[in-house]
């Protein structure tokens, strides 16, 4: 050989030396550092904590005390002493470390006028009438004192707080209940669709007052989901939904000005006029709009001061809260909560990494979490991780109604494509780009502490990578033959398959660059993916109109399965991602409209209607059979799950007490709702 | 003279009926409308709007019927005084716009003094020394803020204020003072927060007059009369500034047509990377979530501005410059 | 003709200026405008990165790497002791547990050496000629985990520098478009406006000014939101650029409408209108040469307009958008708290932006004064 060759040979192989060390050195620095990343997660990842409410009238406060405020004023005059506001019965809540101090104003962020969820998740209460405790996971009694089951589960007592009253001290009563049934849920302008949530089998209940303090729920069939429906984020939960007439209750005493039942037309017209209204509904739903209106009597432990569509949302104790702790001191703590404007995401996340937040956890974004961390010292903060329970930080929807294209439609409802897919995808790598490793790749199904789990098997179920059998798979049903780029091509010989997935950019999850990310992935089995970035109307427009093919979006709420089914299976048409709209249609005509979904996803419908209706432990059953079908049959492809990105980033000043090192993150337990607000207080 | 005025004025009446026009049919361009709008942000919080319930939206609203009955409905309002409803916001637009428009003229006016006060002298310097080496670092300095994108540096300068000085965040007020009534603090606080805005806002600007100002004072300073005035032996300065600069100045009255709308709606997208309560950002939001009524107003509005801009702006020329007059009889 | 005998030097000079066309005279002056000048380089080095954006990268720009994510720019070693052997180190990373950042270290005993016209990816030059031969790369240089990386690179682990080089490319050449778009619009409409005069200037003048009125972003959003949807991203922002150029054509517009104004009157329009030409000729023939240099003037001030408003677009989530690479969506990829606190790296691509946007406006104001009859 030629000194030249030699010398050249030496120094391929030196650099080829080179080049397997580098490697080498790589992969044992990514395994120390999947190992690391177990451990190191923990160090931001607390334990569940929450405070507790006290259901044992044995361990009641026998004396009640309040805010040097409020006891300036009764010794005024201006207001009843606090034993006569609280009632006989406070919703006594056993705070999470210590008894709390008066005082303070708690500083927050919102992005405006349709940011409504930031006041109800953090200063509502939460108000539902029986709530969850703080594992997310038991049904406790909360604004009512009791739900008594009667007749099989075909009535439902609650009863009511002696003495509770409105935040304007009138008496709250099962009058309010009747009022809202009566007056609101069956008057068509203001409600025109009636609720599932009053329904059973697609059947609508009453309510009756029993007594001035108890109310009955009355089903012509057992509806056994009563309880979770009352405690949910649902129709009947509470006063967040009366913006949209809906609640289950509401100040009769107050609203009844405003309606045509019990005010002459022409004075509603001049009181419509006056308030520049378009008609008397738009007012009345404003007029009973918790975050809007200052004047609605509310019973959450805040309530509205300065409205949410001024520049500060302020809201300010409730004098008449029936929340106690357990040295009945009368809840909350902090005197006031302060939301300043912010129109633009980064400019709030700037403000929390700044420390201009007391306790922020809407809108904090997961991929700036290093800078949090490098600011906490200097903005008097800590950051704490709230992983969700559901499966899917990010999923990915296959429209399996989608018509426009014969061959798409053929493979989207192929169980094997799907699954194919499915196995495309690194998740590894999605999970370290974008979750920061703080994620859990998997399948769609919740986590392993959810009771509807159906088991440890079904997490990785069609969910890890696997570029070999993805290939297999793919050959076998006949999407064998590849063009020139190894793209594979459509079984009608019209050339490459392509397939197009749409994305809303924006939010929480960086759904599209996610999605591009795959789009790389999926070209090693050959798979040509469009993605396409859209407004959110518009996509909420296309979804509607089937002309979607795949769709991102996560599906937070679906560990709470009955109450939240909405990214489960096809459930409603103005979703931006959909499973299947012509199954919406078909689900809620009972198969009158719409297209009958294919066996497997009528099987699923069905077990979800008819675990309403059955007693617990067989509901549970049914829960963990409708997720292994879902794990199955992959009709959603579950990507990162139990992850912190939507909302599970919480910054928290030091000087705040009572704060839990880690809660259950979902919209049913209006995180931070869950862990009681108006236990926080400041220490100093 | 007022001829001119009057014909000019009728023309003025006729182009802003016709921008509303305009600015009601850009704003329903997007499909669906607020509804639509309103649903998607509904959904993306995880809350349900059925179709009924859109459906009931929609008829309140008024939003379901075609285009011109919407648009005579919101003329009809106009004609009252009222500018309608702001779905959004729940609140009369008239509300929602006042509250900001004179933060919005504040730091619009602070962003122009700011051009001004860079640009002439950096214009005249450039057009006396051309080709010097002062020449193009004036101009280059000038041109700057043209280049760099705004945005960015709206966010580098908010980090920078904080983690330099530990600035409040963006915005016009500290957090305590936002809702406070007026005083003397409040307003110092205002205007410890209008350097980051006025100097962004103003720097994009300096380039467009420093351009005008050289092109005119050189066209100038090559007349007759200044060479005559220079040989007299006039000082250097007073040959510049006595009459050069002067007639330089006239073609500024021209740049009032565009200025005027600018004052009121501020800019768009600095505003709101730094989180200013300014129009600009509440007619991004309001186009965003087709708020029919609050985006046309705002719309409307600039339009209106332009529209008395140049008719202030000609009207000025024709006053200033004699032969404009003559031109036009 | 009698011989003169030599003439001298200055007389010389002028005699040059005297029969110089205009073209020549424009020349000369622009020529004293040394920034101008060196501006005219730049953009012309701006283009011939665009012709060569595939040459110049080195990497695939969409190829991502989780364990290669938000790495700084690797520093470049010129010397290897001695010897003239440019290499950089190879480099772990690995996501600290405490602050949640990735933290790289380089290893010096790792030298990964850097080739000149290497080996990479395939692709076509100039569309044409398949080759793999990039400006620089490294052994091994088709496996992306081991290439260098010049600029760091992003979230995803993609090479920046590759991608400011085909952002590079499109950002450079959809201005064009419009521009072209704005041009023709703007002579022919702002041609008749000034050469009829009358009820036709009068309309045309009403319509400019409306169009002037409204607001350009709600107009970018209408009609951003009203494209179809089967378009690609691409095609979307070609007719995106189409549109804001229909609004840029105003002000060209204004410009030759005055000139034409003041040329009606002149003797040598005059003249040809009597000799017989068409309209059509006077126009094109006669006229607009006169003030072709303002044109190209204006055209080339049009340039930066349209690479800033592209910015401004991608902000707003109006422009291209991703997978298209372009200066806007790396922009707006910077354009976020994390990135200018903890991966400054990422906001390079405001390096050439603001170049090329200043080379533009020099070229043009050194080609407008040039094309200036007074100086």
């Amino acid at each position: 050989m030629t000194k030249l060759g030699r010398t050249l040979r030496i120094r391929t192989l030196r650099s080829r030396l080179t080049a397997a060390l580098v490697v080498g050195a790589l992969i044992g620095v990514i395994a120390a550092g999947a190992l690391a990343q177990s451990a190191g997660k923990s160090a931001l990842i607390g334990k569940l904590e929450g405070p507790e409410v006290v259901t044992d009238s044995a361990k009641f406060p026998k004396t009640l005390k309040e805010a040097p405020q409020l006891a300036a004023l009764v010794k005024a005059g201006k207001l009843p002493p606090v034993s006569e506001r609280v009632g006989q019965d406070p919703l006594v809540i056993k705070p999470l470390h210590e008894i709390g101090k008066y005082g303070g104003t708690w500083r927050g962020g919102f992005t405006g006028p349709a940011d409504f969820w930031n006041g109800y998740r953090c200063c509502s209460g939460p108000d539902h009438l029986m709530f969850w405790d703080y594992t997310g996971d038991k049904v406790m009694p909360n604004l009512a004192r009791g739900l008594e089951m009667q007749d099989g589960g075909r009535a439902w007592l609650l009863h009511l707080r002696r003495g509770m009253k409105w935040s304007d001290g009138k008496p709250f009563t099962a009058d309010d209940f009747v009022f809202w049934f009566e007056d609101i849920y069956r008057n068509k302008d203001l409600i025109p669709t009636p609720s599932a949530a009053m329904a059973i089998n697609g059947k609508q209940g009453v309510i009756e007052k029993v007594d001035t303090h108890t109310v009955r729920f009355k089903f012509p069939e057992p509806y056994f989901m009563l309880p979770d429906v009352l405690a949910g984020s649902t129709d009947l939960g509470g006063q967040w939904s009366a913006y949209r007439g809906m609640g289950g209750f509401a100040p009769a005493h107050y609203l009844k000005q405003f309606h045509p039942k019990y005010v002459g037309e022409a004075e509603l017209d001049r009181k419509v006029k006056e308030a520049k209204f378009d008609s008397w509904v738009r007012m009345f739903l404003a007029k009973n709009d918790w975050a809007l209106n200052p004047e609605l009597p509310v019973l959450s432990p805040w309530k509205t001061m300065t409205p949410i569509n001024t520049p500060t949302w302020t809201l300010e104790r409730n004098p008449y809260s029936v929340f106690v702790d357990t040295a009945g001191n009368q809840l909350p703590y902090i005197d006031r909560v302060v939301l300043t404007l912010a129109e633009n995401l980064e400019v709030i996340n700037l403000r929390a990494i700044a420390g201009e937040y007391d306790f922020q956890q809407r809108h904090i974004e997961l991929g700036k979490l290093p800078v949090f961390i490098e600011n906490q010292a200097r903005g008097g903060y800590k950051v704490y991780l709230d992983p969700g329970d559901y499966g899917g930080d990010m999923i990915i929807k296959f429209n399996l109604n989608y018509d426009a294209d014969p061959e798409i439609a053929k493979w989207f409802n192929t169980a094997d494509f799907r699954r194919a897919l499915a196995l495309g995808i690194d998740r590894d790598q999605i999970n370290e780009t974008f979750w920061l490793g703080t994620g859990t790749p998997s399948s769609v199904v919740p986590a392993d502490s959810n009771k509807y789990n159906p088991g440890p098997q079904y997490r990785k179920m069609w969910a890890t990578l696997d570029v070999k059998k993805a290939n297999e798979m793919l050959d076998q049903i006949g999407l064998a033959k590849k063009d020139a780029q190894g793209y594979r091509l459509r079984s009608d010989g019209k050339g490459r398959l392509r397939i197009e997935i749409m994305t809303l950019g924006g939010q929480f999850v960086q759904f599209t660059q996610i999605a591009e990310m795959i789009r790389e992935q999926w070209k090693k089995i050959g798979i040509d993916l469009t993605v396409q970035e859209v407004e959110r109307s518009l996509a909420l427009k296309r979804t509607a109109a089937n002309e979607q093919q795949l769709g991102a979006w996560n599906n937070d709420g679906s560990e709470h399965l009955f109450t939240f089914p909405l990214h489960v299976f096809p459930f409603e048409l103005a979703a931006v991602a959909s499973s299947g709209p012509l199954y919406v249609k078909w689900f809620h005509s009972a198969g009158a409209q719409g297209k009958e979904p294919e066996p497997r996803m009528r099987e699923l419908m069905e077990k979800w209607k008819k675990a309403f209706g059955v007693p617990e432990k067989e509901r549970i059953q049914l829960g963990k059979d409708i997720w292994k079908i879902a794990a199955e049959d992959v009709f959603i492809i579950g990507v990162i799950g139990m992850g912190p990105a939507s909302m599970g980033v919480r910054v928290v000043k030091n000087n705040m007490g009572n704060i839990p090192s880690r809660q259950y993150n979902s919209p049913d337990g209006k995180t931070p709702g869950i862990s009681r607000p108006a236990t926080f207080f400041y220490k100093k | 003279m007022l001829a001119y005025i009057g014909r000019r004025a009728v023309l003025a009446i006729f182009t802003v009926w016709a921008i509303s026009v305009l600015a009601f049919v850009i704003i329903q361009l997007p499909p669906g409308d607020y509804v639509t709008s309103y649903i998607a942000q509904m959904a993306s919080m995880g809350s349900v709007v059925t179709d009924e319930e859109a459906q009931n939206l929609r008829i309140q609203y008024g939003l379901g019927q075609p285009i011109y009955v919407q648009y005579l409905k919101w003329m009809r309002l106009i004609a009252q005084g009222n500018f309608g409803m702001s779905m959004e916001w729940r609140r009369p637009v008239t509300e929602v716009i006042g509250e900001r428009l004179w933060l919005t003229v504040v730091v619009s006016v602070a962003a122009l003094t700011l051009t001004w006060v860079l640009a002439l002298p950096i214009g005249i310097y450039s057009a006396v020394r051309q080709y010097s080496a002062g020449d193009y670092l004036a101009t280059f300095v000038g041109f700057i803020g043209l280049a760099v994108p705004n945005f960015l540096l709206a966010l580098v300068l908010l980090y920078l204020g904080f983690v330099l000085f530990n600035a409040h965040i963006g915005g016009l007020f500290s957090p305590e003072f936002s809702d406070a009534p007026w005083s003397g603090a409040r307003v110092w606080d205002l205007l410890k927060h209008l350097p980051i805005p006025a100097v962004i806002l103003g720097l994009a600007g300096t380039a467009q007059q420093i351009r005008i100002m050289r092109a005119n004072l050189l066209d100038e300073l090559r007349k007759p009369y200044v060479v005559t005035a220079r040989s007299k032996g006039l000082p250097e300065s007073r040959v510049i500034t006595k009459y050069p600069v002067r007639v330089a100045l006239n073609p500024f009255a021209s740049t009032i047509g565009y200025t005027l709308p600018y004052i009121v709606s501020g800019s768009i997208i600095v505003s709101l990377v730094l989180g200013l309560p300014t129009v600009g950002p509440l007619l991004l939001k309001a186009l965003i979530a087709q708020d029919m009524f609050l985006a046309g107003t705002i719309v409307l509005l600039l339009g209106v501005m332009t529209v008395i801009g140049t008719l202030v702006s000609d009207i000025l020329l024709v006053w200033i410059d004699p032969r404009i007059r003559l031109e036009e009889t | 003709m009698a011989e003169q005998g030599p003439i001298p030097a200055a007389d010389a000079t002028k005699q040059r200026i005297f029969v110089a066309s205009q073209w020549q005279l424009t020349w000369w002056r622009f020529r004293k405008h040394r920034v101008a000048v060196a501006s005219a380089l730049v953009v012309a080095g701006f283009y011939l990165a665009v012709l060569g954006a595939d040459f110049l990268a080195y990497a695939d720009p969409d190829a991502s790497e989780a364990q290669r994510s938000l790495m700084p720019p690797q520093r470049v070693y010129w010397f290897d002791g001695w010897r003239f052997r440019p290499h950089v180190y190879a480099v772990k990373g690995v996501r600290d547990q405490q602050s949640f950042r990735r933290v790289y270290r380089a290893d010096p005993d790792q030298k990964i050496p850097i080739r000149f016209f290497a080996e990479g990816f395939e692709y076509r030059f100039l569309g044409v000629i398949p080759t793999t031969r990039h400006l620089i790369g490294v052994d091994g240089g088709l496996d992306a985990t081991k290439t260098i990386f010049l600029l760091g690179t992003d979230v995803q682990g993609r090479d920046l520098w590759s991608r400011l080089m085909y952002g590079t490319r499109i950002s450079l050449t959809i201005g064009l478009f419009g521009v072209t778009v704005s041009l023709l619009l703007g002579v022919v409409l702002g041609g008749i406006s000034g050469f009829y005069g009358g009820m036709i200037d009068t309309v045309i003048q009403r319509t400019i000014e409306i169009l002037r009125s409204i607001p350009t972003i709600p107009l970018w959003m209408g009609l951003a939101a009203a494209l179809p949807r089967e378009w690609s991203v691409l095609q979307v922002y070609f007719a995106i650029t189409i549109i804001i150029s229909l609004l840029g054509w105003t002000e060209l517009a204004r410009v030759v409408r005055g000139r034409f104004l003041s040329m009606r009157e002149e003797d040598f329009v005059v003249s040809a209108r009597l000799v017989g030409c068409t309209q059509m000729r006077t126009i094109f023939v006669h006229m607009v040469p006169s003030f072709m240099s303002h044109i190209i003037a204006a055209t080339t001030l049009a340039l930066p307009a349209m690479i800033i408003s592209e910015t401004a677009l991608s902000f707003l989530g109006l422009g291209l958008r991703p997978p298209a690479i372009s200066w806007g969506v790396l922009l707006q990829h910077a354009q976020n708290v994390q990135t200018v606190a903890i991966s400054p790296w990422l906001m390079l691509p405001a390096v050439p932006v603001i170049i090329a946007v200043m080379a533009f406006n020099f070229l043009g104001d050194g080609l407008r004064d040039a094309a200036d009859p007074y100086t």
